[in-house]
């Protein structure tokens, strides 16, 4: 599952793109975790409430934070838009040391200032070498910096041209359209913020 | 996933949803002045987009009772379902993601994954065959704890139990580890191979935060044309043993 790499975009528009995610390592640390999940959640949300959810349970915008927050079996996602925001949650999240698993995905440079802010010391990281095959089958790049933030494929690029018919043709605003994107991405790591600002240059174009 | 054909009221509202083109609005055989949605099976990786996002009023699309081999196109589309071989749901690979508890990738090799069918394509499973036979006949040992790996007749080979071939999926994870002296030969067979399938696939490369920009993997895949994206994942390390 490696659902939060290979988002497409422009420096600018990734600079205000962040995931967390929490995962339990089977066998490990997997026993009870749900009341770990559901504190480290909690102390995420905190700093947060662009997107969060869970892929075995929904994503905010199908049911209530507090809803998802008791279902954590093996972790969650949660989006930010600003380094600040992320510093003070992954600060927080290293002195309550619960101990479960914590996977920041961005700008490799944006990321690692956040963690040397934190005090964190990453041990590893995971990197992207590009799209390759037939090539001729991908969406193009307007439509692929959406699809591309629900890692699982789940937001379809039909969708992506349906939103912005609609919010040209006045039947949809901006906002409720990077809502309605969002909610097939069922583990909530798709960032309605940034699709916000994404389609709102698309519709001026 | 299907359509109740007596219930659907052909709006069409579903159609965009599906994240791989398989449904469309077609005449009614019976009345052709109405029109009717129709889910192509052959092309629906049975994802559950098109039931969840709600939006049939007449609640005419169902799951329908899925068997073997057909059962493999919802879990490895359908991030709710929890792949039972790993106990991981989405695509049913930890991965590097809690690598400082498990110790699954070690210093001296790098993890590699080659994820078939993303972004947004999908891919049949002969498409995955090809590219992991091509793996493993250059000596290329695929991770167990993966879910794909369940899927193979021969392990050492890559070879797909063969009624699972024509079955198609949103995307599923080939992932293996790959030694120093491997990585160029390993990058060349993907870059081969890039002309042989029909749908698209995704690279990782997993190492350790010094590899950036002046570590060896990245220089060599850069040698070979590929591409490394500024933006990636970053394992923050607050991972620990806590059962007893």
């Amino acid at each position: 599952m490696t659902h939060t790499l290979h988002r497409t975009g422009d420096i600018e528009s990734l600079k205000e793109d962040f995931t967390m995610l929490t995962h339990v390592a089977r066998g490990y640390n997997d026993h009870g975790a749900g009341e770990r999940l559901k504190q480290m959640a909690e102390i995420a949300r905190k700093y947060t409430n662009l997107n969060y959810g869970d892929c075995k349970v929904g994503n905010q915008f199908m049911m209530s934070p507090e809803e998802i927050a008791n279902k954590h079996t093996v972790g969650w996602q949660v989006v930010f838009k600003d380094k600040e925001s992320l510093i003070a949650c992954m600060k927080e999240l290293k002195e309550k040391n619960i101990g479960i698993s914590v996977v920041v995905s961005g700008l490799f440079d944006e990321v690692f200032d956040c963690c040397k802010k934190a005090g964190i010391n990453p041990p590893l990281v995971e990197f992207a070498l590009g799209i390759h095959g037939n090539k001729n089958k991908i969406w193009p790049k307007e439509i692929l910096d959406f699809v591309t933030m629900c890692g699982h494929g789940l937001v379809s690029g039909h969708l992506v041209k349906k939103m912005i018919e609609d919010i040209t043709n006045k039947k949809i605003s901006i906002k409720e359209a990077a809502i309605e994107l969002a909610k097939p991405c069922l583990c909530g790591a798709f960032n309605p913020y940034r699709a916000a600002k994404l389609l709102e240059k698309l519709v001026t174009q | 996933m299907r359509i109740e054909e007596g219930k659907c009221v052909g709006c069409g509202l579903c159609i965009s949803y599906c994240p791989v083109g398989a449904i469309q609005l077609n005449e009614d055989k019976k009345n052709n002045r109405k029109k009717k949605v129709n889910i192509d099976e052959d092309q629906c990786v049975e994802c559950g987009v098109c039931l969840r996002a709600q939006v049939c009023k007449s609640q005419a699309i169902y799951l329908p009772e899925l068997k073997w081999p057909r059962v493999a196109r919802r879990a490895f589309s359908d991030p709710m379902v929890e792949h039972k071989e790993t106990g991981v749901p989405g695509r049913g690979t930890e991965e590097m993601k809690t690598n400082e508890v498990t110790g699954r990738f070690k210093r001296g090799s790098w993890g590699m994954a080659v994820e078939v069918g993303r972004p947004g394509v999908g891919a049949r499973l002969w498409e995955l065959e090809l590219i992991a036979m091509a793996l493993a006949e250059k000596g290329v040992v695929f991770e167990p704890r993966n879910p794909v790996t369940f899927l193979f007749a021969d392990v050492k080979t890559g070879k797909l139990k063969p009624e699972l071939k024509n079955e198609k999926v949103l995307s599923a994870i080939i992932e293996f580890e790959v030694k120093p002296e491997q990585l160029r030969e390993v990058l060349k067979i993907l870059k081969d191979i890039s002309d042989q399938v029909e749908t698209v696939f995704s690279v990782d490369l997993i190492s350790f935060p010094e590899e950036e920009e002046k570590g060896p993997a990245l220089k060599i895949a850069r040698e070979m044309g590929f591409p490394v994206y500024p933006n990636g994942k970053v394992n923050l390390g607050l991972g620990r043993v806590l059962n007893k």
